[in-house]
Formats: structure tokens, sequence, C-alpha cells
């Protein structure tokens, strides 16, 4: 184990510190920080381009020239280690001599178009050039070199990827863009081509730039080289203000800037938070504000008469809710009515949605886990248990050995992914990655073990028994009766199962239980899984075995995937609650609803009998996005009366007698609570689209309409909020070894492929829909293919394929969708991934509520 | 001090590019010697006794950068031999890979058991056909004859050789960009600290020797290191290779004792200058070496002379050029060739050759001003010592002192404004 012993030094906290003199101020660093690193720490004013906080230095610009006393030669501060004793001089005659020098060279061949330039106003190169350039004539007597590839265009833009502009001309060659795509994002499509000074950045031949992580490329180029083509000529940045805002779609709660004038958002940016994003955002985080201002907002309530929405008032909106709801509740009882709210929504709107059914109308029937089935009924499962221990996101960067089950961790948590890759960067930490189907980590993983469909709990099993069997398990766990609890109960017959070698698991066990900060995480394959509950205790038996559980070392979680799941956990946003949160919501709510709730399964199945009437579904689209579209739809189309209140129209308010129309995130204040459990707070960008209302003002006027009130103002609203966040603690339990009984899932018929519905990878829920740059990538619903399969069936990228439903049991048997084929460079086998971000492709009606995998059968359709 | 045939001994053999002809000639004692009798630790000291310093231009003294890889790093070592050879006049490594292979594998064989490496990459110039069919062939043959591979001569040692064609990029003969090349990346040059030593290939302890360096090596082994010494001069031991082009009557690759006069190189092994002509400037050490005045043509060739003398000893690639020659065209004829090679990562490098290319061109056209040649000058100067890597360096000194030295053939090539006919300055 020579490997794990550099570790241990590595892992060493050394807080040595070095002195050094900067401009006759005697400073103090941490060893190993660099002198630019030194001047920034103290203000020290130090002009770059080619450097980055998050990337690795190189000294190509050499732009940050420090005199340094002894040293014959000027240095670049960046790549120069701050030394003891050192005294660097930043502002004298040579280090001004020598970067005037640069930026001459560097405006040789720079055209200087700023008043057409995008990047005019927050431009490095025109910052630096104005403080440390020429202050008269130039030396350049010759014509600058334009560079236009298109010959057949007098243009010099080229668009290099869905939402990219590249105008080479601008370009300084600081490999920023490159650097950055290879070190922090493990992505190739960018690239320099040609050498020297006809150097080019470039797409990969024949391809795009068109990662989940391009747009951060734009934003980090120093000069209008890479612009982006949602922004350019919309606004000049002088023009703007910025507000602070959350990613409102994934639970990894990176930090945005919101760009605004005074009549709406114009862009979003990162917000560099070392806690959460290191100040990378995917792009769906960043062109995701385009939901405020897409044309397919619903911008007037909507009611059903005779079978057409009309638009009205939201005084007849509520006329009509709140007459029906009291009808329901007074013929049928107040269990008849039920509630589901997005986790995307905010803390204070998913607060007032509680408010709103248990303290107003007396229901306990309140969910928000609609994208899931085979929900949990009893309030300490082990599922809950995993889901809620503490995590941390920046911990992801600094564990030695990373392991994650069941996650297609890119899609689910691009900011957790990012950290991954930066545990490997730059601590050479090991990730061992286990999924039914080949992710993106593959790329950086040790090992990616892939492990039969269906077979993710037998898969953890074999890693308990091989912690226990190499005597590698926490001594104070009773390991003593391990045999009756699982089956299979060998590690030989668990690694025959789940198809991976007992090399391999003995290999991933041995790192793990040797690791200092291990760091374990379960994802959306598990949540999604109907045995996720087994799952679960395999993955809490991992944790226990490891010492992780019990608090001795690292971080374990299954974790949330959307902005606010944590908060709405928190806030008690299901049935089966804890005693202190039920406590805490009877003293906030006055009264409290004694009969227990029924959970997102049992009111769809309510609703197909007697036990459900009327429901109200906030910001949720349970018919596109949730397990079995037949099932809930045909639940859905059973109640009495249904209202939807959503951004836009969606299968689900197709199903409505009531629409009402939701502000996005950009349009009020609010906050999300990531997976962390940290909460952080979004301010408006803009005035609100049309009549919509934020969630919990439209809540509040349901609730006065039936004559209650939710709020006498917001900051009593906030205040009960903070109350549940403060009390809030997190399940506890005795540690023992938990049963996990494997059954075999039915062999699949022949002919027939596995598919999983879920997020594309420029997609997040069924709201980016409405972002037209993020339809730029992935416009349409796409069925991902691995390039095996499509060869063998002689599919390509863009032809559409018929898939049919290849279930024989229920309903959806017969279902059949056309999608277009995308022949992917990560899937591999026969495993098959349907995007169910649109509304016109169904694609949950493949999938299904009691079944490990679905299978589907797939034929290309010719064209004609 | 004379022609010493060490390493060019047994260059017209043409059996001795096999194994049975190299063994016949004392081929792999020494590495049998190495492996069967001494340690890493031994070696190394043999190697620092010998006072060997690096042949491919920089002079670093071989056996101190073989005692920097860790001994306790847990990383796997590399050793690379530099084949990279595209310094303008420069044909001396050729010369070995095409007519003694085997002694530049026994050499690279010795290195990386010195730093407990099993794999050994010799980065070959990919424009290098003949020599990279000779090498590849030769590397066959000493596995089939069980120098290299599995088991070396029983006692265990794996040692395996891999050929690899560089694609074309000057740059590559720098020992970092020649790392990233032959890690797949984009050859460009890296910022030291860290050193290859410490952090080369895949971020692993690597030796990057040059190919008359480990040339070198088994003679050491076989004779000992205060043998090497008692050639050349107390800082520069041994024999140097020195590649003699230009305005000379007999061109080609003579093997000197280090400190042997400039003038015996010229006049006893090159047989002067065609015609009787005078010497113009003489580059020492390969085009980005200072230019030195045909005063100096006592100057002994060792490395502290040649620096004493205002230049670099370099690869020992000897220009001549006679009265003659247009310095203008000369100086463009080099800044074009390092604006061509430069790798475009640090501004002044990439922009500045690209600048003093189009000043040097508008003088050689006609259309200069006097005050270009400060200009050229002050450009050099913020090109000197400002960049990552030796290539800005080597563009701006070999300019810096031909505007030192012959200033004057500027002022009146500028005055003139007369275009000359480019065949007027081909070599003979």
């Amino acid at each position: 184990m020579s490997d794990t012993a550099t570790k241990d030094q590595k892992t060493t906290p050394a807080v040595e510190m070095v002195s050094l003199t900067i401009d006759g101020r005697p400073i103090s660093v941490k060893k190993g920080a660099t002198v630019l690193d030194a001047c920034r720490q103290e203000n020290i004013p130090v002009p770059t381009f080619c450097w980055h906080p998050k990337l690795r230095s190189v000294g190509a610009c050499r732009m940050c020239y420090v005199e340094i006393e002894k040293f014959p030669k000027l240095m670049v501060s960046c790549a120069t280690e701050a030394m003891n004793d050192m005294v660097v001089l930043t502002d004298s005659e040579k280090c001004r001599e020598g970067r005037k020098a640069i930026i001459e060279f560097i405006l040789l061949d720079h055209p200087l178009d700023c008043p057409t330039c995008d990047k005019g106003g927050e431009c490095d190169l025109q910052d630096n050039a104005f403080e440390y350039g020429l202050s008269d004539d130039t030396r350049f007597a010759f014509r600058k070199a334009r560079k236009i590839r298109d010959k057949n265009s007098t243009f010099d833009d080229l668009q290099i990827g869905p939402e990219m502009v590249r105008n080479q001309n601008r370009c300084i060659l600081c490999y920023k863009c490159v650097r950055a795509n290879e070190e922090a994002f493990g992505e190739y499509d960018i690239g320099a081509y040609q050498r020297g000074h006809n150097t080019e950045i470039d797409a990969a031949p024949g391809g795009q730039v068109a990662s989940l992580y391009s747009g951060n490329l734009v934003e980090i180029c120093p000069v209008g080289a890479l612009t982006s083509s949602d922004w350019r000529y919309k606004i000049r940045v002088w023009n703007t203000q910025t507000v602070p805002s959350i990613d409102p779609y994934h639970a990894d709660g990176a930090n945005l800037t919101l760009w605004k004038d005074a009549t709406k958002v114009h862009r979003a940016t990162s917000r560099m938070n070392d806690d959460t994003d290191d100040g990378w955002i995917s792009d769906i985080a960043r062109y995701g504000y385009q939901i405020a201002t897409s044309e397919r907002r619903i911008k007037a309530p909507l009611v059903n008469k005779n079978g057409a929405m009309v638009e009205v008032s939201w005084e007849e909106a509520l006329g009509v809710i709140s007459r029906r709801f009291k009808e329901v509740k007074e013929s049928q009882g107040a269990p008849c009515l039920a509630g589901v709210v997005s986790p995307n929504l905010d803390l204070k709107t998913l607060h007032a949605f509680n408010k709103l059914f248990r303290g107003a109308l007396g229901s306990n029937n309140v969910d928000y886990r609609s994208d899931y089935s085979n929900l949990p009924t009893d309030a300490d499962s082990t599922y809950g248990f995993m889901a809620s221990r503490s995590f941390s996101i920046d911990a992801v960067a600094s564990s030695d050995v990373i392991f994650v089950v069941g996650s297609n961790l890119i899609r689910e948590h691009p900011n957790v992914h990012l950290k991954t890759r930066r545990a490997i960067f730059e601590k050479l930490s090991w990730l061992y990655t286990a999924n039914p189907i080949v992710t993106k980590s593959a790329d950086c993983s040790t090992d990616e073990m892939i492990y039969n469909l269906g077979t993710d709990e037998v898969f953890l099993n074999g890693v308990t028994l091989s912690l226990i069997q190499q005597g590698l398990a926490d001594k104070e766990v009773d390991t003593g009766k391990i045999e009756t609890l699982l089956i299979p109960n060998t590690l030989e017959k668990c690694a025959e199962t789940c198809g991976v070698s007992v090399e391999r698991i003995n290999e991933c066990a041995k790192r793990l239980a040797n690791s200092k900060s291990p760091t374990l995480i379960a994802g959306e394959l598990v949540s999604n899984s109907i045995a996720r509950e087994n799952i679960a205790k395999s993955f809490y038996n991992v944790a226990l075995l490891l010492g992780i559980v019990q608090g001795k070392r690292g971080q374990a979680a299954v974790l949330a995937k959307a902005a606010n799941s944590k908060g709405a956990e928190a806030l008690g946003l299901f049935p089966e609650i804890s005693a202190t949160q039920t406590a805490t919501l009877k003293n906030q709510f006055q009264s409290f609803p004694e009969l227990a709730g029924a959970n997102w399964d049992a009111m769809l199945s309510g609703a197909q009998g007697e036990d459900i009437k009327a429901m109200l579904i906030f910001g949720a689209n349970p018919v596109q996005t949730g397990a079995d579209y037949n099932h809930i739809k045909k639940s859905l189309e059973s109640l009495d009366f249904l209202v939807v209140a959503d951004l836009k129209e969606t299968p689900t308010t197709a199903l409505a007698d009531v629409v009402l129309p939701l502000s996005s995130f950009a349009e009020y204040d609010g906050s999300f609570t990531n997976l962390e459990g940290r909460t952080q707070d979004f301010c408006a960008g803009m005035k609100r689209i049309g009549a919509s209302l934020p969630g919990y003002e439209a809540l509040n006027r349901i609730a006065q309409s039936l004559g209650f009130s939710l709020y006498a103002d917001l900051s009593s609203l906030q205040d009960e909020v903070s109350e549940l966040l403060d009390s809030y603690n997190a399940p506890e339990r005795k540690h023992f070894l938990m049963e996990s009984h494997f059954q075999a899932p039915p062999a699949p018929q022949e002919n027939s492929l596995p598919l999983f519905a879920g997020d594309a990878l420029h997609h997040f829920g069924h709201w980016t829909e409405m972002c037209h740059s993020l339809l730029e990538f992935n416009p349409e619903a796409a069925l991902e293919i691995s390039a095996d399969l499509a060869s063998r069936l002689d599919i390509q990228t863009g032809d559409s394929v018929r898939v049919l439903c290849d279930r024989g049991d229920k309903g959806n048997k017969g279902e059949k969708l056309i999608l277009k084929a995308l022949v992917s460079d990560i899937l591999e086998g026969d495993t098959l991934l349907a995007s169910h971000n649109f509304a016109a492709k169904p694609v949950n009606c493949f999938t299904s509520r009691d079944s490990r995998v679905s299978y589907v059968r797939i034929e290309k359709i010719e064209k004609q | 001090m004379a022609e010493h045939k060490l390493l060019l001994a047994h260059t017209d053999d043409p059996q001795h590019k096999t194994v049975a002809g190299y063994v016949a000639n004392g081929g792999y004692r020494a590495w049998r010697k190495v492996l069967t009798s001494m340690t890493r630790d031994e070696v190394i000291t043999e190697v620092k006794a010998s006072g060997l310093r690096g042949r491919g231009g920089a002079g670093f003294p071989t056996g101190l950068k073989w005692s920097f890889v860790p001994k306790d790093s847990p990383k796997p070592r590399y050793l690379v031999c530099n084949a990279d050879e595209s310094e303008p006049g420069t044909c001396k490594d050729r010369v070995l890979l095409e007519c003694d292979p085997q002694a530049v594998i026994e050499g690279m064989a010795i290195a990386a058991f010195s730093i407990g490496s099993h794999l050994a990459f010799n980065y070959i110039r990919g424009e290098f056909d003949y020599p990279i069919e000779v090498f590849e062939k030769a590397v066959e043959d000493a596995y089939d004859n069980g120098h290299l591979g599995k088991n070396i001569y029983g006692t265990g040692y794996d040692l395996d050789v891999v050929t690899h064609t560089g694609g074309g990029a000057y740059i590559c003969g720098e020992e970092t960009a020649l790392l990233q090349s032959l890690a797949g990346h984009r050859g460009m040059s890296q910022m030291k600290p860290p050193f290859p030593a410490v952090e080369g290939l895949y971020g692993c302890p690597t030796v990057v020797n040059n190919v008359e360096t480990l040339a070198v090596v088994p003679h050491l082994i076989n004779n000992g290191g205060e043998w090497y010494k008692t050639f050349g001069t107390e800082k520069s031991a041994g024999t140097k290779l020195f590649s003699l082009t230009g305005h000379i009557n007999s061109p080609g690759n003579y093997e000197l004792e280090m400190g042997t006069s400039l003038r015996y190189l010229i006049e006893e092994m090159g047989g002067g200058i065609p015609e009787g002509r005078k010497i113009k400037a003489i580059i020492p050490g390969g085009a980005s070496c200072p230019f030195m005045t045909a005063d100096q043509i006592d100057t002994p060739l060792d490395y502290e002379a040649i620096a004493d003398a205002g230049s670099m000893l370099g690869s020992g690639a000897c220009i001549i050029l006679d009265e003659r020659t247009d310095i203008v065209w000369a100086t463009y004829k080099l800044i074009k060739f390092f604006k061509h090679e430069s790798c475009g990562k640090c501004t002044p490098c990439r922009e500045g050759t690209k600048w003093l290319t189009q000043l040097v061109e508008r003088i050689l056209n006609g259309e200069g001003e006097e005050s270009d040649i400060d200009k050229i000058d002050n450009i050099c100067h913020n090109i000197l010592g400002r960049t990552i890597c030796p290539l800005g360096d080597a563009a701006a000194m070999p300019v810096i002192s031909v505007i030192q030295r012959f200033r004057q053939d500027f002022v009146d090539r500028i005055k003139a404004k007369d275009v000359l006919p480019m065949e007027q300055f081909s070599f003979n």
C-alpha cells in the first residue's frame, strides 16, 4: 500500500506559514501560496490575463510580472512560490516597463473594436491597457493580421458551439478556456490548433463546444474572443445592474449573479462560492433564467369553461377554487383534499403550501416527491435516514476516496461532479463509480463498475461482505450474523449476480477502508428504484462498516435532487413527518389535522378510488416527469377538481379545472436549501410576468378566498420558516447491520432493451423547455443510445426511432413514441436513456411503478 | 587539444549498428557490468566523477540531473532520450542514431537503471525517416539478443525501450514541451518548477537526456569517470561533436576534445573557407547562439570560454558565414525560423518574434528606417528573459548580438534602400 502512504503525507494538514515583504509591507501566507496569492490576500493589485483562481498557473500571458530581490529577471507572480524573506516589488519601474511591453505585444494584432465588442466594459484587456499600457503612439507600423476562416464571409465571428461565438482576432491566447475545459470540466471539445502566432482556439474538428459547462468558457475569457450568443448585442454591460441569485434547478445550490436592467434579466453568470461551486456553473443554471422571459409563460389564470381554457382574473379563478374546495371539504371531508408541491419552489412557498393544507384546510395529504414512486410510509425508513445525512459539497474536493453508486452524477449534481474531478486532479484521489450504466465519471474514475440492471443492493452487499471478509470493517459493529441478513450472502454469489468481479469489489472495499475522509454518494438511480429502501439499507451497511454514519470519518448520503428538496424535507412537506416537526408545525398552525396523510403514491390510488377528490398541484408536473404516465393521468382525470399552478402549460395543466400563473425565481425574493442543508437567498431581478404571482402570494390568496390568512406580512412567514429550519434535526437511530434481501427481477423478453427516463444533459425537469439557449443544445426529446447498439441497429444521430412499450402486464402495453436518436459517446451496452423534459414526448409512458427495470423495443423509421 | 574519436570511432563500420558488430567492438560490456555488479548510486557517482555535461545545449551536469530523481517516490520513473534534433545547423545526433544506435540504446539502458526506470522512450524527430528506421531495427536487435526486455542477463531487471516520433515541432526539443508531446498533449513548454526530475512524463519523475550525452555513458562505465576527465578542460570534460556547416570547404561532423580552438575546427578539420575568403561571423553552437566575429577565432571550444566570448557552445553546431554574407538577410532567416517555431504559449515570444520578423523583412525590402534598429534591439530585450522556455531567449540573443556587432551593416542596408535578389545570399 505504498500509494496510500504518500496520500497520508498529502493529507496531513500543514499550516506552515511563510513571511515575505511586498512593497514594503510584511506579509504572511500559507506555505505553497504563490506571490500572486500573497498580493491578492493583501489587495495589492497585480494585473493578470491567463490566471484563474481555480486553475493551475501556467505563466502564459506574462502580465503579472513582479520584481523580486536577488532574482535577475522579472518573475511571473502567478507561478512563483512565496518564500521566506522574499522582497517583492509590484509597482517598480522595471515591473511597469515589463507589463507595458506585454500590453504592447498583445495589442499588436488585437483589433481595437471595443465600441462594437460585447466584452467592452468588462474586458481585462481594456482595464489592463488603461492602467499599464502605452501612453502615446503605437510603435507597430504594420497592418493588423485578420483571421477569418470562412473565406466567403467578411465577418470575423464563428459560431463554435450552440451558445458560443468565437472571434479569433480578439483572442490573446491565454488558453484559459482550453485549460478550464480540460482541468476543471474534463471536457475536450475546445482546443488550440495551429502553432505560434497562428494559433487558433476552436472546437474540436467536426464538433461543437457543447459540454454542460460551455458557458463558463465564455465567462472566463478575458477579452471578447468568446462571446455568448444569448448575451451578444443585447445590452451594454454598464447599463445593467446585478442581483445575487441561486441555481433554481439543481440541489447543489450554485451561486448566480443576474444581470438586469429596468425591464428584465439579460443573463446569469457565476458568483464564486467555494463551498458550493468554485465559480463554475452548469449551462442549465446559466441559461435557466430564460424561464423568466420566455414567451411560453402563462400570464393570467385559466379556468376550464366547457372544455376550453379561458383567461380570467385572479378573483374569478379564486372564486372557482374556493367554491369547489369548500364543496369537496364539506361533502367528503378534508382528507379528500390533497396537495403536491414542486421542490423547485422557494422555502416561503413550500411553507405556505404546508400551512394552507395542514393549517387551513385540515388535510395531511401533502407531498413534494411527485417524481418518485413507492415512497416510504414510515418516518424512520433507512432511505430517509441516508437521505438526511449531513453532506458537504466542498468536502468532496478534499476526500481521498469518493464512491458513487447509482448516480449519473453530471446530470444530477453538476457541481458535485466538478468537485469530484477537482479531488482527482488536485489530490489524486480515488473515484469508484458503480452504476448500471456508463456515466461521464467513467473517464476519471479509478474503476467504473457496471453492475447488472436491478442488482444495486447486491453490489453494495458485495462491498459489505468484502469489508467483513478482509477484516476491514469497523470493529465496534457486530458482524456476526451477516449470513442471515443478506441474500445472496457470500461475496462470490454477490459478484456473480451483480456482474462485478470479486477482485474489483475487494479492491474498492480495501481502498474505502483505508481512506481517511471517504465520500459516499448515492443518487437518482437509487432514489428512483422501486427497491430503494432495500438499496438504502445496503448503502447504510457499507457506510456503517466504514464508520461513516457513526460520525467517525467522511460522509455518506443519498443526495437530494432538486434546488429545494432538502428544504421541503426540513419544512415537513410530506405526510410521515417526525414528532418534532409535528410539534413545531402544530404550534405555528394553531390547528393541525389528526388523521395521517396520504403520500403521493396513496394520493394517486386514492384518486382512482374514493379517497381523494380534489387536488392542488403547485409547480409540479407529474404527468410528464413522474413514473408511469397512464397511471398518473388516469388518477388525475378521476379527480372531481384539479388546480395546477405553474409557469407554463404542461400535460398536468391540461387536466386541470383551474390553472394559476406562477412567477419564476427571477421575479421575487426567496431562498432555497441546497443538498447540504445550506439555505441561500436569491433576489428578484425583474417585475413579475403578467398576472403571475410568487407561490406564497398565490397560496395566501387561495387561503384568503377560503377565509384564512397564511401570513400577516412576509417577515412573519419567513420567521416561521427559520424556526422550522433551526429546529430541524436529521433522524438518529441505533446502529446495527440491516437486512437486505435481493429478489431477482423477471428476465426481459427477447429483443427488449432497458430504458431509463430522466433529464437530458442540458435540461432539468419540465421548465427548461422554455429556455431557448438550452434548446440549442438539446432541442427535443432524444433517445440516447450507445455507439455499439446504434451500429448494430444501423441508427445514426438524428434518425427517427419508434419506441414501443414492452411491458405485458399493465395498461401501458402498446404505448409508443417516435424519438430522435442521439448516439452517445459515453453510453455502452444496450441501455437506453430517454429525456423526460419535453411535454410533447411523455417518455414516462414506458416507465413503471411496479418493476425495477423498464423494457422497450425500438425500431428505426426508414426515411421515405 | 585536437580531434579525438570516441563517439565517432566506429561510425564508418556498417556492421557496428547491429548488436553483433557492436559487441565485437566492445559494446554492451558496460550495460552488463552495471546490471551485474553496480548499484544505482555507483553509476551516478561514476557519471558525476566524469564531469559529463548535457550535450543538448544547456550543458547541465548529467550525473547531478540523475541524482535529482527522488529515491522514495512510489511513482514509476521514466528515462527519455531527446532525439528531436532540430536546431538549425545541428546534425550530430543524427549520425549517432544512424551509425551507432546500439551505443545510444546502451546509454539509455544505463541511465534508466541509474534512476530506477523500467521504461525508456526515445523521442525522435519526425523528419528523421532513416534514423528512425535504423534505430527501431537496432532496438529490435537488442531485444532479440537479450540486452533489453524482461530479466536482462538473468539479473531480474526489466527494461523496455519505446520509440516515439515527433510531429515536426522544434519546440519539442525543449524538455517540458517534449514530455507534453510524448504524453499526447500539445507540444508546449511548461513552467519550471516542477522540474521533470520530480514531475515529468505523466506527472512522474523523468530524466531527459540528449542522444550524444547518452552515447557517452557506456564509455564512462567501461573506463571510469576519471578517465573521461583526462580529455577536455577542467570544467568542460571529454570530447564533443561539432557539426560544421556554412561557408566551409569540408562541412561535417567532427569530434574534438573540449577546449580545442575554433580555429582548429575551421582550418584543420573544415579545411578553411572556400576560395580563401574571410570569415564575417561565426555562430558557434546552433542558431540560438549569439554571433561571434572573425577576431574571436582563437576562442577555445568549451562551455566557459565561449560564454566568456559572449556566446554559447550550445549543441556544437558551428555555422560559418563568410565576408559575402548579408548579415541582415542571415538575421531574417534566423528570426523567421523562431517565429515559425514559437509554440505560441507565452506572449513575448509569440508576438515578439512575429514583430521582429516583420521589421527585419522590411529592412530587407529596402523600406526600413534607422529607428528600426533600436526598435529591434528593444523588442529583443522585451523578449529576453521574459519567456517560459529558452526559445524566446534563443530568438532574441542572436539578434541582439548582431545589432551589437554588425550594427553598421544594418545602417548601410537601410541607407542603401536596395532590394537584393535572394539568390545572392545562397551558400556557395
